[in-house]
């Protein structure tokens, strides 16, 4: 398995020592796939049949009864040409700038003061930041649904009503809806965000930051030069498990219009789940679910490359 | 270990394409002797009180169990749905509800034919309307056994109509409500005298003059026909909303629980029996401010269940001998008492105990008296197993008639486009 | 001097008004599910909503654990999570370890392919999954929950990420030339210092566990093998909906939630005190 190459890169590159006998690199190749096994072995069994059995299905025709009828790409090109798979598409990207990309910001925030030496009671502040991640959806949709009243009463509704706006009808209005995801979104995921950042801070030593303050760096050059080039494997973390899940949202969007399947706050997911589980239309929704893939694998690849460049 | 994992794959899918066949032959082998213990998988969806019965019936047949599995609704029809996809896993027995029917008929061929059981004996039990809807359009496969129904009559606040001098007695009220022209008079002379609409929802006339209709949204071929068997009710509905006399607010939703306790508006037209614990639980100090009349022009049915067998089932006699009892008259007499499930067993109406049913709550009303005629002047209807989105659909047009004051013309064509998309892709 | 205090003072009256408002923000959400607990749904659904507690609180709970096994549901998920989060800690710390320190051909094409795993939708495999499971014969078993949790492309991510940038290189080297076997570094260096991330991933794991419901619901059919989240469903009946009992079951259920956060949280800080000395 080990090759001239191999030898080559592991001579640069490799941290278990530089003068090593064949065996020895043999042994430490034989470890990493020992390690890394168990995941592909538990998702051959688990993960890589559903898979196959997706895109199996988007070449056919099945109502999850009876028999499955090859029909090409045609399933492809109904959803294609659905303009509600494009606006699905769209509201799925406003809801990700809307939702996700500040609670990075927020989170990296919020880390920062929860790391601040002069911060006390720190554990009370990390339970309650943290707390909305635990929340069970069924309490989500009550307590959510009471606070994005239509009525005038509607605590959303008092609230804009403070800066001279007239209420919305949250439940129906195209951005009111979406805002009104969004925000659940936000509540929902900062905290677990905030809670990844926080121990990436915690492990940047601290003497990096007391030499820089003899050296007297500034707050803003100690962020610019010490904590975001060591936190950056963690915010790329982020960047990338964030875009994917904002792409994937499914659980916000079904408490608000799970019933009505409103197109205002419908998301790719929830569409891809209207037409399997509701209307029946397994080829389809299989079919819905290649094309996210694809939209995914690409502005996740773009995601990364950015976050990549940015503290560089 | 590429070879590995795909030798993996391999198996799993051997694994799993094995298991597509087998519910048959598991089933066909089901030939139990009546001494043999029985253990039979009951899914029902939420309170149905039906342990107790089930206790009953333990008792006279010792040699069957019962397992009672309660869920919620949803969760029930999504996991039966699962399993009987996969082939595996079904309980013995399984309620459906209504609205979920024409799905699992779809799978008719995963569900015993009752009628191979002796169901033809048990037809003359129950509603006619309600056994059809438990069959095959042809009549021939008889794929569940009625439980409870929900027959619709008028909700009305007693205060609202009387601010309004109109008459507040159940029969006076329905005298002057014969028809939706009448009822399009009463809600002008409400929104003059009181300010307040007709009504607080779209939804419940919309459903309302639907139910009268003996087609609804697509005939037995079907074929999607709401252009001529809906299309009147949503106009009407649509102008009693435009004019200020129904308001806007979505079922379920707390502005409209809350307005049941405020009286914020006269009737709830087409509101069925299990409405009642609703308005009390969401207007608990309202006693005496609600009545019940008939609807103008006739009355419907919404939700109500069956009990189905699935195949997978090895023992379907026990099954079936178990539902027959379980939905005989005496049964469910027993359940309208303890859980308030209205019976579709007409022997039960002239039971004078249930004739004798009043709530003080519904201003005295003989509530069970009047659900009761109202389920026997039900329509038999055809729905169709893409009922839920074409209802989905005429519900979102009329909700933005409503709260984008959108024009209705141009809403009901988006809707017709929408269900016409969906459909197609079947 | 004096300027360097008070420009002190500001940034810490700064930071506490940002962390303030972020648990306001955060915990008025519960506060409300805790007044809603305690109230008959008449009051929830009054407009404007209360915003005090009332008094059903006991009333409410009451009717919960006559609905479900509340207290055996509890400590299904407990067990259940507790399993899979002790083996999500260990495989990904392995697994994350092996990616970011050791060498073997196909590394970084393997390493992505973990990551695409993250990207299927999961809402389609619903049926799939079900028929191995159900061909297992895992139904109503823990293992049909425990087993599948196992993967975890996030936590090998994530473990991935932390050794990568916290874990020196020279350190490793040394305890290689000390005669340390692979295995050796994996833990007498490397698990030491990752202390903090295997209690942020326990965390988010075990939580996410806790609350999972999509999939137990479909696996988990008998009543005596369900967990919390499956079995506060039970509590939502078809149309008539007391929502002052099915938040009051959703509170008390995040309760020990709580409790278990701040025990995690604990064992993170201590860590992290203990490494300064080093």
């Amino acid at each position: 398995m080990t090759g001239v190459n191999t030898e080559k890169a592991s001579l640069k590159k490799n941290p278990l020592g530089t003068k090593r006998s064949f065996t020895e690199k043999k042994k430490e190749a034989l470890a990493g796939y020992l390690y890394i096994s168990p995941f592909f072995i538990l998702f051959a069994i688990f993960g890589l049949f559903p898979i196959l059995f997706s895109f199996y299905l988007g070449f056919h025709k099945w109502n999850g009864f009876g028999e499955m009828e090859y029909v090409g790409f045609k399933n492809f090109n109904l959803i294609l040409s659905d303009p509600l798979f494009w606006k699905s598409l769209s509201n799925t990207m406003i809801m990700w700038i809307l939702g996700t990309l500040p609670q990075l910001l927020i989170g990296i925030i919020l880390a920062y003061a929860l790391n601040a030496a002069i911060i006390k009671y720190k554990s009370i502040f990390r339970v309650s930041v943290f707390m909305p991640y635990v929340t069970s959806t069924v309490a989500v949709a009550i307590v959510f649904g009471i606070m994005f009243n239509d009525q005038p009463f509607g605590l959303f509704n008092i609230i804009i009503g403070w800066f001279g706006m007239d209420p919305i009808n949250w439940t129906t209005s195209d951005w009111g809806l979406k805002i009104a995801i969004s925000t659940m979104v936000f509540w929902r995921w900062v905290g677990y965000n905030t809670i990844i950042y926080l121990a990436g801070l915690q492990a940047i030593p601290s003497e990096l930051y007391e030499a820089a303050t003899i050296d007297g760096a500034s707050t803003r050059q100690k962020i610019q030069y010490i904590t975001i080039p060591m936190l950056k494997p963690i915010i790329i973390l982020t960047v990338f498990t964030s875009t994917i899940g904002a792409l994937q949202l499914f659980t916000e969007p079904l408490i608000m219009v799970g019933r009505t399947y409103r197109e205002e706050g419908l998301t790719v997911v929830l569409y891809l789940y209207r037409e399997a589980f509701n209307n029946m239309a397994f080829g389809t929704a299989s079919a819905t679910a290649i094309i996210l893939f694809l939209i995914i694998v690409v502005l996740s690849s773009i995601n990364v490359f950015i976050a990549n460049r940015i503290g560089k | 270990m590429k070879k590995f994992v795909s030798m993996l794959t391999a198996g799993a899918l051997a694994l799993s394409l094995v298991g597509c066949s087998d519910s048959n032959e598991k089933a066909s082998s089901g030939k139990s002797g009546s001494d043999e213990k029985v253990t039979l998988d009951f899914w029902v969806f939420g309170s149905t009180g039906y342990q107790k019965l089930i206790d009953e019936y333990q008792k006279d047949h010792p040699n069957v169990k019962i397992k009672l599995n309660e869920g919620e609704l949803n969760d029930m029809h999504n996991n039966l749905f699962t399993s009987i996809s996969a082939g595996s896993g079904a309980p013995d027995i399984a309620m459906i509800e209504v609205s979920q029917m024409e799905k699992f008929k779809e799978a008719s061929e995963r569900f015993y034919n009752l009628k191979e059981y002796g169901a033809d004996e048990y037809e003359k039990n129950f509603l006619d309307w309600k056994w059809q809807q438990g069959q095959s359009v042809d009549g021939s496969f008889q794929m569940g056994f009625p439980t409870d129904i929900g027959p619709t009559a008028m909700f009305y606040r007693t205060d609202v109509l009387e601010a309004a001098g109109l008459p507040t007695k159940p029969e006076e009220l329905s005298a002057k409500l014969n028809t939706w022209e009448d009822f399009y008079e009463m809600a002008k002379t409400v929104k003059e005298k009181t300010g307040k609409p007709m009504s607080d929802s779209p939804e419940l006339v919309f459903n309302a003059l639907r139910d009268q209709q003996s087609e609804h949204y697509f005939n037995e071929k079907d074929e999607l026909i709401i252009q001529e068997s809906v299309k009147d009710a949503y106009d009407y509905t649509a102008k009693m909303i435009q004019e200020g006399l129904v308001g806007k607010n979505s079922l379920w939703t707390p502005e409209w629980g809350s307005a049941m306790a405020d009286g914020s508006y006269a009737v709830m037209p087409g509101a069925p029996a299990w409405m009642m614990g609703v308005v009390k639980g969401n207007a608990p100090d309202a006693g005496g401010k609600w009545s019940l009349t008939n609807i103008p022009e006739g009355a419907g049915n919404w939700g109500g269940s069956f009990l189905t067998v699935p195949k997978e089932s090895k023992h379907p006699e026990e099954a079936v001998e178990f539902i027959s009892w379980l939905t005989s008259p005496e049964s469910q007499l027993k359940s309208f008492n303890d859980m308030g499930l209205f019976p579709s067993t007409p022997d039960v109406y002239e039971n004078e105990d249930f004739l004798g049913t009043t709530d003080e709550y519904f201003s005295g009303q003989p509530t069970a008296k009047i659900f009761a005629e109202a389920a026997k002047s039900v329509k038999p209807v055809y729905m169709g197993k893409n009922y839920a989105i074409v209802n989905t659909e005429i519900l979102t047009a009329l909700t933005n008639v409503a709260t984008k004051k959108a024009d209705p013309e141009k809403e009901w064509n988006k809707a017709v486009e929408r269900i016409e998309k969906q459909i197609g892709r079947q | 001097m004096k300027s360097q205090s008070s420009r002190q003072f500001i940034s810490k009256a700064f930071l506490y008004s940002i962390l303030v408002i972020a648990t306001l923000l955060s915990i008025f959400p519960f506060y409300w599910m805790f007044v809603m607990a305690t109230n008959t749904n008449e009051v929830i659904n009054r407009i404007p909503p209360a915003i005090l507690p009332g008094k059903e609180l006991v009333a409410n709970f009451t009717k919960v654990l006559n609905t479900i096994d509340f207290f055996g549901a509890m400590w299904n998920t407990f067990i259940v999570a507790s399993i899979t989060t002790i083996g999500v800690l260990i495989l990904s710390s392995l697994a994350g370890f092996a990616f970011a320190k050791l060498h073997f051909k196909g590394k970084n094409a393997l390493f992505v392919m973990i990551l695409v795993t993250m990207i299927i939708p999961p809402q389609l495999g619903l049926i799939p999954q079900y028929i191995i499971i159900s061909k297992l014969n895992w139904l109503s078993d823990f293992k049909a929950i425990i087993v599948p949790g196992l993967i975890d492309a996030f936590g090998i991510f994530w473990m991935r990420q932390y050794i990568s940038s916290n874990v020196p290189d020279e350190l490793i080297e040394a305890a290689k030339i000390d005669g340390c076997s692979i295995f050796r570094v994996y833990w007498n260096i490397t698990v030491p210092i990752i202390i903090p991330a295997f209690a942020t991933l326990a965390i988010i794991k075990f939580m996410y566990v806790w609350n999972d419901f999509l999939w137990p619901l479909v696996v988990l059919r008998d009543e005596e093998s369900q967990t919390i989240q499956v079995a506060l469903r039970g509590l939502i009946d078809n149309y008539v909906r007391d929502n002052g009992m099915i938040l009051s079951g959703t509170f008390w259920a995040t309760v020990p939630l709580v409790i278990i956060f701040l025990l995690f949280n604990r064992l993170f800080i201590s860590s992290l005190t203990e490494g300064a000395v080093k």
